[in-house]
């Protein structure tokens, strides 16, 4: 029996998928756009990092477990958030496409940098980046879906 | 083959990937419904400030004098915990929440900031209020990352 985990803040949030079902439906249309000729991996590895910066629980449990069982090794999990100093561990397309998504997703402390820019760009086709940036653009607006009215994981 | 690199070098996301703008439409749509389209110009606004998203803050300035939001209104927005009265408390609840949302690597989305955001709001508009925000942010992320230019005035 799956069971939700407790809510530990004491004040009751909205159900945004009864209140607003629009908002999901464009959301969904949001990620498939977004999903399009991208390597489920790395896409995994985006939506994590982001989650984890983000701090949206919901997420980070849901694409934890969607990585995995994508194939991302449980090393690269555990290591994701210190990416940078795992050197080889990472190719150099994920370690471009993660630069930018953190630099997408910190947009109010920094912007995105031409050298971060520049590296992805190098690696990954028009198309390939404008996907990339998709990625990074919509789980930063799941994360505030989630955050926002503390969606709960699953217990497991 | 034309590439889809603007003179300031950044790809042109909605010729890269149509789709994905044609979504991002129809998420501000969903947005925008049964939201004030005033309060919406200050969500936007702010959330573009806090996210140096020139575009976007170029085009949501323009769009609310054009609304008749006062100029005092609109240069207040950074300020708008200490300007007193100017901003109404329906309009101050979903400042602060854009505010939380928009910042969320440093912060989370308070109780306190929400249940002012509940107080102030029906259920319908605090969904359309963040819907709002969420949607802003992505706009800027896209504006930002894509250093989309802007237009003359």
């Amino acid at each position: 029996m799956t069971q939700t985990l407790e809510t530990q803040n004491s004040v009751e949030r909205l159900k945004l998928y009864k209140t607003t079902p629009e908002l999901y439906d464009a959301m969904m249309a949001l990620g498939n756009a977004a999903g399009k000729g991208i390597a489920a991996e790395l896409a995994e590895l985006i939506k994590m990092r982001a989650s984890q910066m983000n701090h949206c629980a919901f997420c980070l449990d849901m694409h934890t477990r969607d990585a995995r069982k994508r194939g991302v090794s449980e090393q690269k999990l555990h290591v994701l958030a210190a990416w940078e100093e795992a050197a080889g561990l990472f190719t150099e397309r994920e370690q471009a496409a993660l630069a930018l998504t953190e630099a997408i997703t910190d947009l109010g402390n920094g912007h995105v940098a031409d050298d971060v820019y520049a590296r992805a760009a190098a690696v990954f086709t028009d198309q390939e980046l404008g996907q990339v940036i998709a990625m990074a653009v919509t789980i930063n607006a799941w994360n505030r879906i989630n955050v926002t009215v503390r969606t709960q994981p699953t217990r497991r | 083959m034309t590439t889809a690199v603007d003179k300031t070098g950044r790809i042109k996301l909605d010729r890269v990937s149509p789709e994905l703008y044609e979504a991002m439409i129809a998420l501000n749509n969903a947005a925008a419904k049964d939201l004030d389209p005033d309060l919406a110009e200050l969500i936007k606004i702010r959330a573009s400030q806090m996210n140096h998203c020139a575009f976007c803050l170029d085009m949501h300035t323009a769009d609310a004098r054009k609304r008749g939001i006062s100029e005092q209104k609109i240069a207040l927005l950074p300020a708008w915990e200490e300007a007193g009265g100017i901003f109404s408390e329906q309009e101050q609840a979903a400042l602060a929440l854009t505010e939380e949302m928009t910042d969320l690597t440093r912060r989370h989305v308070s109780d306190e900031v929400y249940a002012r955001a509940a107080e102030a709001f029906s259920e319908r508009e605090l969904g359309q209020v963040i819907a709002m925000a969420l949607t802003i942010n992505a706009w800027n992320r896209i504006g930002v990352t894509t250093r989309k230019p802007l237009p003359k005035r």
